[in-house]
């Protein structure tokens, strides 16, 4: 019987990913790309992929599906958009293929990767935490992580050079506006304090079940987005410092934590077994923190609206 | 157990495909987006049957996904409102005083 559910789930994901790219009109591929993310992470569930599924979940299904519905809006309100049909991008679709075909001669060209075995149950306990996804990520392979950080980092420095200089130092993105006793007010003070809960709950687990860091933050900045969005808070300045300093507190922090290594004797971003435990721990919490506030300005966009000096 | 919740699993897999169908239809874009949140309570019902079957950290993904599958239903309003930033319930309103006053 779960030979039919797998069966299922995959002919509604294969389904689903070719409603995306074929026929017309922007808005259905952006709702069929919102299903895709939806139905992806259940099979990252099948698969095992917890972790993977939670990311998926947060981010396929959650921050890029407002992102692009954003774009779609500005891209009607610019005169660029709507639902004509377009003639078919010919370059486009010949480079998706070719990368379908690659993705396809990879899988069945290279070694199946050899499962974690005894090495990874060996090492785990000097890693001081008890999920091995946590482990690889943040302490086995540091260096990929803290330069993932970084990445969003520049991606956000990069969106706020676009700022217009007559909105520089306002608030970011657009400036919201809803009707005070209207159900997308009432929606903006339900939801925060529940996403809250589970945002800090993951960004908990993270060291000894599925969760973490990247599905946590992820979780927050859909958090301080629905409250950006629905008006109940206002969201900060481009220039307000406390915020600046908590985009990048995690890959220093991180950056602290691998020093200490190196110090200690171990090698930077070698955590010795004897802090392992401790620095995971505030390196999860403070990468936590940036990538929920960098992933949510990412998503608002730069300042908008013309300020008066 | 394991063969009643994977084929109920499986059955409500499949009954997604009808809100799969609106999507696809329309017409209005409204329709679609609430297609895409049928799925979105769909997935978490079907994750919450496959939690006993394989890792109850399923659950967890059940609680992400019926969280942020409402964030994309706040994108979409506020997508539509004319300036991108608005509430399609302040327009109803302005017409209301209008006729007040």
């Amino acid at each position: 019987m779960t030979f039919v559910l797998d069966a299922v789930l995959c002919a509604l994901i294969l389904g689903v990913a070719a409603a995306t790219i074929a026929g017309h009109g922007v808005f259905r591929a952006i709702v069929f790309f919102i299903v895709y993310g939806l139905l992806v992470a259940v099979g990252w569930v099948r698969l095992g992929a917890v972790d993977v599924a939670l990311a998926e979940a947060a981010i396929g299904a959650g921050l890029t599906g407002v992102l692009f519905l954003a774009a779609y809006g500005r891209l009607g309100r610019e005169g660029a958009g709507g639902d004509a049909p377009a003639p078919a991008h010919l370059p486009a679709a010949m480079a998706g293929l070719g990368v379908t075909c690659a993705l396809g001669w990879a899988w069945s060209a290279l070694p199946l990767p050899d499962r974690p075995g005894p090495q990874l149950a060996e090492a785990l306990p000097m890693s001081g935490v008890e999920n091995p996804v946590t482990a690889v990520l943040l302490n086995f392979r540091a260096w990929d992580t803290l330069l993932e950080s970084v990445v969003l980092l520049a991606a956000l420095t990069g969106l706020w050079m676009l700022t217009r200089d007559a909105a520089w130092g306002g608030r970011i993105g657009l400036p919201q506006h809803v009707r005070p006793d209207g159900v997308m007010a009432g929606f903006g003070r339900v939801l925060p304090p529940l996403g809250l809960l589970v945002g800090v709950y993951l960004v908990y687990i993270g060291a000894d079940r599925p969760g973490g860091a990247f599905q946590g933050g992820t979780v927050l900045a859909a958090v301080g987005l629905v409250a950006a969005l629905a008006g109940a808070v206002r969201p900060p300045r481009i220039g307000a410092t406390r915020w600046r300093a908590a985009l990048v507190a995690g890959p220093l922090v991180f950056l602290l934590a691998g020093l200490a290594g190196a110090a200690l004797g171990a090698g930077f971003l070698t955590l010795p077994p004897q802090i392992a435990g401790a620095a995971l721990f505030a390196i999860e919490v403070a990468l936590a923190a940036s990538i929920a506030v960098t992933l949510a300005f990412l998503v608002l966009g730069p300042p908008e609206e013309t300020i008066t000096r | 157990m394991t063969l009643w919740l994977s084929f109920v699993a499986a059955g409500v897999l499949a009954s997604l495909a009808g809100a799969l169908w609106r999507v696809w239809r329309g017409p209005r874009r409204a329709d679609r987006m609430m297609g895409a949140q049928l799925v979105g309570t769909g997935g978490v019902a079907v994750l919450m049957l496959l939690a006993p079957l394989g890792s109850w950290a399923a659950l967890d993904v059940a609680l992400v996904l019926a969280l942020l599958a409402a964030l994309a239903a706040v994108g979409f309003v506020k997508a539509t409102s004319p300036d991108g930033a608005g509430d399609p319930e302040e327009e109803e309103e302005t017409p209301r005083r209008k006729a007040d006053g």
